[in-house]
């Protein structure tokens, strides 16, 4: 498999595996990294993969750059989709518009359909996070059919509310905590995102699929009644492959 | 028992050497801003060098000892004294209970001083790590910087070390107003032509003062001129990354760094020359030097040597 090797300092390696966001680009990313991951090279910190490329922080003590890439080398030649991806799909509730979703209508409008049709297209498909960045927990999520065509809001809001889900073209991803930002909001999720005290804090994880389910606003407050008595669990089901 | 704080200081945190493994979930890995003078500290108590200790920013904070324990203070001079006594730097010093550590503010010889107590802090582990991240509430001390009133306890204190003459270092020197870093160039040096990367290392830029935790803004007279428009497809982040954002100002990344951006990064200050940047004060100058990564990763190898042997002859 080809990849570039970026130097990115005397700790870490950046391991390039394309140069585009595409879901071909990113599994390969995945592949590396589930490698790596089910056989440890001795001396490798952590790894974060990212669109198009695994970022590995090493322990120069332990291991040195020319080792590492050589190692790695060997590794990409033996690649291959055996490594299956999960298909399991994670379906996060969704409450949709109201004040929970400020700005669903304009977002409708925008695209010339009607409310229900906007959820529709928001909510029918699966959508894939790339990786997870800026803040714990957040989520690059993107689906694969029937994109908007609005980008960002001309202002951005100082602080959106933890737990909101925000869109633009083929992206809809889901805030953690209370943070600026610039993209439209159109509902929010009953689920905590990010939970310190969790033994695994984070709902999504890079190469997960997820679904968004529509929710009424009676069934987000006592979906987030059980999250806080700690009684929810999290519905997945198996995607189907193309 | 251990401390009680009578003042904080302007940013007192508690750091260990860093939270590993969640900059895949976007968790920065915060940790110490001078890993050196970091290591120092624990070493001299006799601690393992990664251990969790305080970090003093632009001035120190007033702690009242509640139990006998050794301490060191190295890094930027901000004049520890015990007791009203000034109390050497880079040196194992026994404290008693009742004794009261003070600082004054910083001298213009570093910015940032560690105060390492032997047996190390009883902070919880937050997803495996002290480290304080401020930014989102998380380790240290609830997750914020120490305030009056905080008490810590010490894990296993010490009322004497071994050796107590011998542990002592030549202090280092801060407060140049103009600085050298080392840097091995990428991951995205093709982004600019090779007279523009000529231009990024023999022109200096200055220290402005968006100079924090998680990052230290750069000012050049001219700025770099990208290929492109600056941007890429994000991707990973180091400790020491040089950001050019669109508007051709640099930005070095440091300890409570984003885990993943999405500007184009010149090169990485290599990291035995990050603590001279994360000790100086804005308005320095700064001059970058070009490394291979074969002498960054020797250098940073000799470093890791001198604390083998320093683990080795005070460790308990």
């Amino acid at each position: 498999m080809e990849a570039k090797f970026l130097l990115t300092g005397d700790c870490s390696l950046s391991v390039q595996m394309g140069e585009e966001i595409s879901l071909a680009v990113n599994q390969r990313v995945r592949m590396l990294f589930l490698n790596l991951t089910t056989c440890p090279i001795e001396g490798v910190r952590e790894m974060v993969p990212t669109y198009a490329s695994l970022m590995i922080h090493y322990q120069p003590e332990v291991l040195r750059f020319e080792v590492l890439k050589a190692e790695i080398v060997k590794r990409l030649d033996h690649l291959d989709s055996a490594e299956k991806e999960s298909r399991m799909v994670k379906e996060i509730p969704i409450c949709y518009g109201g004040e929970l979703g400020p700005d669903l209508e304009n977002c409708a409008a925008f695209e010339k359909v009607s409310v229900e049709e906007f959820i529709r297209m928001h909510s029918q498909h699966e959508y894939y996070s790339y990786m997870l960045g800026f803040a714990p927990g957040h989520a690059y999520m993107a689906r694969f059919e029937e994109p908007f065509h609005f980008k960002r809001r001309e202002s951005p809001r100082v602080r959106i509310s933890g737990g909101s889900i925000v869109v633009q073209l083929n992206l809809s991803n889901l805030i953690p905590f209370d943070q600026p930002c610039g993209w439209n909001i159109v509902g929010a999720t009953p689920l905590t995102i990010c939970d310190y005290q969790k033994e695994d804090p984070f709902l999504v994880h890079a190469g997960d699929w997820v679904k968004y389910v529509p929710v009424s606003r009676k069934e987000f407050d006592a979906i987030k009644e059980e999250v806080k008595r700690g009684m929810y669990r999290l519905r997945t089901y198996e995607r189907t492959v193309k | 028992m251990g401390i009680v704080v009578e003042t904080p200081g302007i940013l007192t945190t508690v750091q260990d050497e860093g939270r590993f493994g969640y900059q895949q979930f976007g968790v920065s890995p915060a940790g110490p801003m001078d890993s050196t003078s970091f290591s120092l500290a624990n070493l001299l108590v006799g601690n393992p060098r990664r251990e969790g200790l305080l970090e003093l920013t632009f001035s120190g904070p007033t702690l009242k000892f509640t139990e006998d324990n050794v301490i060191a203070v190295t890094g930027g001079d901000m004049s520890p004294s015990l007791n009203s006594q000034p109390i050497p730097m880079y040196q194992a010093v026994a404290v008693n209970q009742g004794d009261v550590l003070s600082f004054g503010m910083m001298k213009g010889k570093g910015t940032r001083a560690y105060l390492a107590f032997a047996g190390g802090l009883d902070i919880p582990l937050v997803m495996g790590s002290k480290s304080t991240l401020m930014r989102n509430v998380l380790g240290g001390m609830n997750g914020r910087k120490l305030e009056a009133g905080d008490k810590i306890d010490f894990v296993h204190p010490r009322k004497t070390l071994p050796d107590m003459e011998d542990r002592r270092l030549v202090p280092a020197e801060f407060g140049e107003r103009e600085i050298v870093l080392r840097v091995v160039t990428g991951p995205q040096d093709t982004d600019f032509s090779v007279e523009e990367l000529r231009r990024f290392f023999w022109y200096d830029a200055e220290i402005t003062n968006e100079f924090d935790r998680m990052g230290c803004r750069l000012k050049r007279e001219e700025p770099l001129k990208h290929l492109g428009d600056g941007n890429i497809i994000t991707d990973g982040i180091a400790f020491g990354s040089i950001q050019v954002p669109p508007n051709g100002q640099p930005i070095i990344m440091l300890a409570d760094r984003q885990s993943t951006g999405g500007y184009s990064k010149i090169g990485t200050v290599i990291s035995v020359d990050l603590p001279k940047l994360t000790q100086s004060m804005a308005g320095s100058r700064v001059r970058f030097v070009r490394v291979s990564l074969e002498l960054a990763q020797e250098l940073y190898l000799r470093r890791w040597e001198q604390f083998n042997r320093l683990e080795k002859r005070w460790g308990v």
